[in-house]
């Protein structure tokens, strides 16, 4: 079937591409936007393809590093802004000195806090959770094959303040030690802050990668060019000859970098999209809590497309300068 | 004006002085051979007239400008006024002869417009107008030769310097050549032509530069006795 439509096309895209390429207004905009013939064979080169190889993965990598980067934000962002305000208290089952609480205690203690608290005007909403909410909670931890009844549910008390500054929090909490002896506040920042703390390492790791993938890329770029330098040194002395500027040289290797990097800088960046796609999916698919949902947000999915104008960027500056520094040798 | 003045030069620091002592005035609009045996400095001098090298002694003035003086910068203007016209051609390859011819123009920034009609022109000039399309290798070396003068003089330099620009070509096609620069000095450009044809040198009896163990040995202004001095030199 393929190879029929391809059979079906071929011939008629060649024709078309052939009308276009003889076409005076094709040609005239064409050169216009500086696609002639490059003065030296730089396309004719072999090892281009290799370039645009190693271009490509470059990409991939830094797709893969970048996605990692914006997920690990948006997942500490998402953690931070979904805590915010929010605070838990807890009737633990077991008391600071070692006793077991019942079940009908826990309760109790719970209504009676919930209830206590409910009109304090610091407090936005208050929500006490249910003993099915509490087994959801812990299910990743214990599994969902043992029943409420096996084990010995601690009371939970959702709330939102109007703010959570220290004020409002000490005051929460000394309301709260007045209505129950057994209720511990639980503010989510330390272990947040840890969180958030690993979070932010990883986000740097991903971005150091990020870095040490241009580094490379611009050390390939740099090795690259000085090798075309090399193989066409005739050619580059015999325009130095008839007095072209180091601009008007250096511009046909940035070109050529451009184009390969761009070529390169596409190919890997779909592969990178589409590994990052797949991860997603993954982890959206996963069927445990355990493991975070993966979320890119529109800005970050764009900035992952813009990879392959970057990475032709850096190439043609790159490019630009090896040549300008190369040429300031000759007289 | 071109000056050369106590001109030494070599390629290196601890290499072997090529040239040393070079004194010549070539004025505008003149005409000179160069000659002298293999490995005298033919291609170095011509180097340092074509501004490829820079002399390691002495002053050098091109068209009015002390070399010295002028920063890199503006030495690409100063190329862009000197055509020339290698040994090995230099063709690119991958290049269609319009193409080739049509490097300097492009180099100095001239129109679509003004590059066609004047390729075209000096192509017919050459009589290769039929051959633009071609690629330099499918030329035989005679069309060739006429490819790199063409492509040395398209910018209408004013001087235009010919390494053994004959050296390829049988005796008809050499003398015809020579003709084609007889044309351009008398429309105003300064050449300077090295060669080893005393035939040709004496035929056309233009002043001569002779060189010999690196140095000019004489700089004649006519021909009469140019035999005989080529001859001491060789």
């Amino acid at each position: 079937m393929f190879s029929k439509i391809k059979k079906l096309l071929q011939p008629k895209i060649k024709t078309l591409g052939n009308a276009l390429a003889k076409n005076p207004l094709v040609i005239r905009m064409l050169k216009n936007l500086g696609f002639r013939d490059y003065d030296l064979p730089l396309n004719q080169s072999e090892d281009s393809k290799f370039l645009v190889l190693l271009i490509a993965l470059m990409s991939f990598l830094s797709v893969l590093a970048c996605s990692g980067t914006f997920a690990l934000n948006d997942m500490a962002a998402r953690w931070s802004s979904g805590l915010e305000n929010k605070v838990t208290i807890e009737i633990a089952v077991e008391t600071k000195d070692g006793h077991l609480l019942s079940n009908n205690t826990v309760r109790k203690e719970t209504k009676k806090l919930a209830k206590g608290l409910k009109h304090s005007p610091m407090i936005k909403s208050l929500t006490v959770l249910s003993n099915a909410e509490i087994q959801e909670l812990i299910s990743p931890w214990i599994g969902d094959s043992l029943t409420l009844n096996d084990i010995p549910l601690p009371g939970l008390i959702a709330i939102e303040l109007r703010n959570s500054n220290e004020k409002s929090l000490n005051t929460l909490k000394s309301d709260m030690l007045k209505l129950s002896k057994y209720a511990r506040l639980e503010t989510h920042h330390e272990w947040l802050g840890d969180l958030i703390n690993f979070t932010r390492t990883l986000k740097n790791l991903s971005l150091f990668i990020t870095l040490i993938i241009a580094g490379v890329t611009i050390i390939a770029i740099t090795a690259g060019i000085r090798t075309r330098l090399a193989i066409h040194q005739k050619e580059v002395l015999l325009l130095h000859a008839m007095g072209a500027t180091d601009h008007y040289i250096a511009r046909q290797f940035q070109r050529h970098a451009m184009i390969l990097s761009l070529k390169g800088g596409l190919i890997g960046a779909v592969l990178g999209l589409i590994t990052t796609a797949v991860i997603i999916f993954l982890s959206a698919h996963s069927g445990t809590a355990l493991i975070p949902t993966i979320e890119i947000s529109g800005t970050g999915i764009l900035l992952l497309c813009l990879i392959p104008i970057i990475a032709s960027v850096i190439a043609t500056i790159t490019s630009r300068f090896t040549v300008l520094r190369n040429l300031s040798k000759i007289p | 004006m071109i000056k050369f003045e106590n001109i030494g030069f070599k390629y290196n620091e601890s290499g072997e002085e090529i040239l040393h002592d070079v004194n010549f005035t070539l004025e505008l609009g003149s005409y000179h051979f160069l000659t002298g045996p293999s490995g005298s400095g033919k291609t170095s001098l011509m180097n340092l007239m074509s501004l490829g090298n820079m002399p390691t002694e002495g002053q050098m003035t091109m068209f009015d400008k002390k070399i010295s003086t002028l920063k890199r910068e503006d030495l690409f203007e100063l190329r862009q006024r000197i055509g020339v016209v290698f040994q090995d051609f230099r063709l690119l390859k991958h290049l269609s002869i319009f193409d080739n011819v049509a490097l300097p123009l492009r180099i100095m920034g001239e129109s679509d417009q003004n590059i066609k009609n004047h390729v075209s022109e000096l192509l017919d000039w050459v009589g290769l107008e039929k051959h633009k399309n071609n690629l330099p290798p499918t030329l035989s070396g005679g069309q060739q030769q006429r490819v790199a003068i063409a492509r040395a003089v398209i910018g209408r330099p004013k001087l235009l310097l010919a390494d053994e620009p004959t050296g390829n070509l049988d005796d008809e096609i050499g003398f015809r050549l020579m003709g084609l620069f007889e044309q351009l000095n008398r429309m105003g450009t300064t050449i300077v032509i090295a060669t080893h044809n005393s035939n040709i040198i004496e035929q056309f009896g233009h002043p001569c530069l002779i060189l010999g163990n690196g140095t000019l040995h004489a700089s004649q202004s006519s021909n009469a006795p140019i035999a005989q001095k080529i001859r001491n030199v060789f």
